[in-house]
């Protein structure tokens, strides 16, 4: 269970960020009093285009960040009072967050094994059981260095999820993906919601989460904009399919000089 | 602990399993050092060779019978391309003879006033007159010092002495008082002092090198390539993190300095080879002597663990962080080098508690049988609370989400 609780995340921007972002304000929101639960047994997405916030979201939820208002608790833990506790439950995929090249799989497996606190049987049966899963037998002994993309990123998600996580942080798990293993990854997460698993995910394909998610949460500038299931998302908006709904809301919350 | 043994484990795995990094970390810097000792050994001993080898040229004006004679019986002699002229010879080619010094076709050019054996007779009889001798010869040129050198202690001084024999008889009467000099010193002592003055700067130097290789690429390295994240997300405290790779740095580091003292320790050797003994034989510590070698280096290196360390994690890239190391790397060398050259002269206690300054003054000291033990807990005091405070601003620095995630 994820419960975000009227969180905000303000950066301060140095003279080097400001030029970046083209802008004289000292701060930026990059997300804004936003509240939303993730429940066990569901996949949540957060939908929105780039720089809506979703990354900054899934990173206070994964404690590496800390709300600048507001609160966060998974599996019952604040994530920044128990982050040690939250870290436990959690397993995060990101683009940004990636194995050390040098290593195998298989060397990598068992070290974060053992520093999830986890005996030598407990490890090998999860990996019998996870490189099954994602076919990594083949290349398990084989440097990160050494393989596709697709295969990096199925020992991420192997690696990832040694210590069988109660709550699964996946931004944008598609990206970058040929086609195969895109559906490989999708179905996987698929059977951690059938096993009761919290699953998060980010994404600005809509027709991902479309398939996927059994809830969406659309933000846009920073702010939740809506929250529910995809037939109650598509009612409140009036729309025939969730790209629909997502532009109509885009245009309603956006102003006009930012969408030109 | 265990996490942060873990950690450590794997940070040397990492190098250890890496043959390429194995090789440019400890056995390039020994293959590189032994050469260059090596070949400069070789070219100063051939160089000396060469000198010794040489057929010294030698213009002698107006030479006497006598010295024509002492010559001939010298060593120079029987090697040197010697021709005598007379005045009138010499000053037709006098222009030319001067012109092959300057250019080092010649060696010497030893001139005798025309009148030097009559008035060497004289003297000889009891006269005031001293005869005249110049010798000319160009410092700039090996050959030509060297043939100097020699002239003067194989001709001269033996045409003096028998000249000076000839007047008095007793060469003994010329002598006021008799000068015995004895040399008291620590044998020991003599032979550490050559690496009193390089193994400080050497220990310094060579300490920071190895952190700087490994520590760079431990932290800057993991956090541009976005590996240190995945550590950041598992259940371990920041500190066990932080804690694990200052570890193996200073292990890495250790064994890196190691290396390379040992191999520029067996390499003396072979450029003192090459110019005759310069004081480094019987090198030899005490087991105490060497205990306190290893604690001045471990808390030397802890330190340079946690400047590294902090560097790497205040930057955002490697190319940052080697670029802020660069400029520390020049004051660690200065440092180093300020105890090659100290005078006998005693520093305050202040001085050894100087982190990396009182480290190579505490090493110094230790090589020339001097160190106190109120220096010796200066020079690790010092280093230690420094490196413990860097300590806990590193671990500080990961706690902070701008540090670690550009946030």
């Amino acid at each position: 269970m994820i419960e975000i609780n009227n969180l905000t995340k303000i950066y301060k921007l140095s003279a080097k960020k400001k030029r970046e972002l083209k802008t004289n304000k000292d701060v930026k929101i990059a997300v804004n009093d936003l509240s939303l639960t993730a429940k066990p047994g569901e996949i949540f997405g957060l939908l929105g285009p780039n720089g809506a916030g979703k990354t900054t979201t899934l990173r206070c939820v994964a404690t590496l960040l800390k709300p600048t208002k507001g609160d966060i608790k998974v599996c019952g833990f604040d994530t920044v009072k128990d982050a040690q506790k939250v870290r436990d439950s959690i397993c995060f995929l990101t683009n940004e967050i990636k194995l050390d090249e040098h290593f195998s799989t298989d060397y990598l497996f068992n070290f974060f094994g053992k520093l999830k606190d986890m005996s030598d049987e407990e490890i090998a049966k999860r990996k019998e059981e996870l490189f099954a899963a994602f076919n990594i037998n083949e290349f398990k002994d084989k440097k990160i260095q050494e393989l596709s993309t697709g295969m990096k990123q199925k020992a991420s998600i192997a690696v990832s999820l040694v210590n069988d996580p109660e709550v699964v942080i996946f931004d944008e798990p598609t990206s970058g993906l040929d086609i195969v293993t895109a559906k490989g990854v999708l179905d996987y997460l698929k059977k951690l919601r059938a096993d009761g698993k919290t699953v998060i995910v980010s994404t600005h394909i809509m027709s991902e989460a479309e398939k996927l998610c059994d809830r969406i949460g659309m933000i846009i500038g920073g702010k939740k904009v809506i929250e529910g299931t995809i037939p109650e998302i598509l009612e409140e908006t009036q729309t025939p399919d969730i790209e629909e709904a997502f532009f109509k809301l885009y245009m309603e919350n956006t102003d006009e000089k930012e969408v030109k | 602990m265990n996490k942060t043994i873990l950690i450590a484990k794997k940070e040397l795995f990492r190098i250890f399993s890496d043959r390429k990094m194995v090789f440019s970390l400890y056995i390039l810097p020994v293959i590189i050092v032994v050469a260059i000792y090596s070949i400069m050994g070789q070219l100063i001993g051939s160089m000396s060779k060469d000198i010794e080898e040489h057929n010294a040229v030698i213009t002698v004006v107006n030479p006497t019978d006598e010295l024509k004679d002492i010559i001939s019986s010298s060593e120079m002699g029987k090697n040197a391309d010697i021709t005598f002229v007379t005045e009138d010879e010499y000053n037709s080619k006098k222009a030319e003879i001067e012109d092959s010094i300057l250019n080092g076709d010649s060696d010497l050019i030893v001139y005798l006033d025309k009148d030097f054996g009559s008035v060497a007779d004289s003297y000889v009889a009891g006269g005031d007159s001293l005869p005249s001798m110049k010798i000319f010869y160009n410092s700039t040129e090996n050959y030509s010092s060297a043939s100097y050198s020699n002239f003067d202690s194989e001709v001269v001084d033996t045409y003096k002495t028998t000249l000076l024999d000839s007047r008095y008889g007793d060469l003994s009467m010329l002598n006021a008082f008799n000068v015995d000099s004895q040399v008291i010193c620590k044998e020991e002592k003599a032979n550490m002092e050559f690496l009193a003055m390089m193994l400080p700067y050497m220990v310094v130097m060579m300490l920071f090198a190895g952190v700087m290789s490994v520590g760079v690429d431990a932290i800057a390295g993991e956090k541009e390539r976005g590996t240190l994240s995945s550590m950041l997300i598992s259940p371990v405290k920041r500190s066990e993190i932080v804690a694990g790779k200052l570890i193996s740095m200073a292990i890495l580091s250790i064994i890196s300095a190691v290396v390379y003292c040992v191999a520029m320790i067996l390499s003396i050797p072979n450029i003192t080879g090459g110019v005759g003994n310069m004081g480094a034989g019987n090198i030899s510590f005490t087991v105490g002597q060497m205990l306190q070698l290893v604690a001045i280096m471990v808390v030397l290196v802890y330190f340079y663990v946690g400047v590294i360390g902090l560097i790497a994690t205040l930057s955002p890239n490697t190319r940052a962080a080697s670029s802020a190391i660069s400029p520390i790397y020049i004051v660690i060398i200065i440092l180093g080098m300020m105890t090659m050259f100290r005078t006998g002269g005693t520093n305050s206690i202040g001085s050894y508690l100087i982190p990396v300054y009182g480290s190579a003054l505490a090493i110094s000291d230790l090589c020339k049988l001097e160190l106190t033990s109120i220096n010796f807990l200066a020079s690790v005091t010092g280093t230690l609370v420094c490196g413990i405070i860097l300590t806990f601003v590193v671990a500080k620095a990961f706690n902070s989400e701008k540090l670690m995630f550009n946030a």
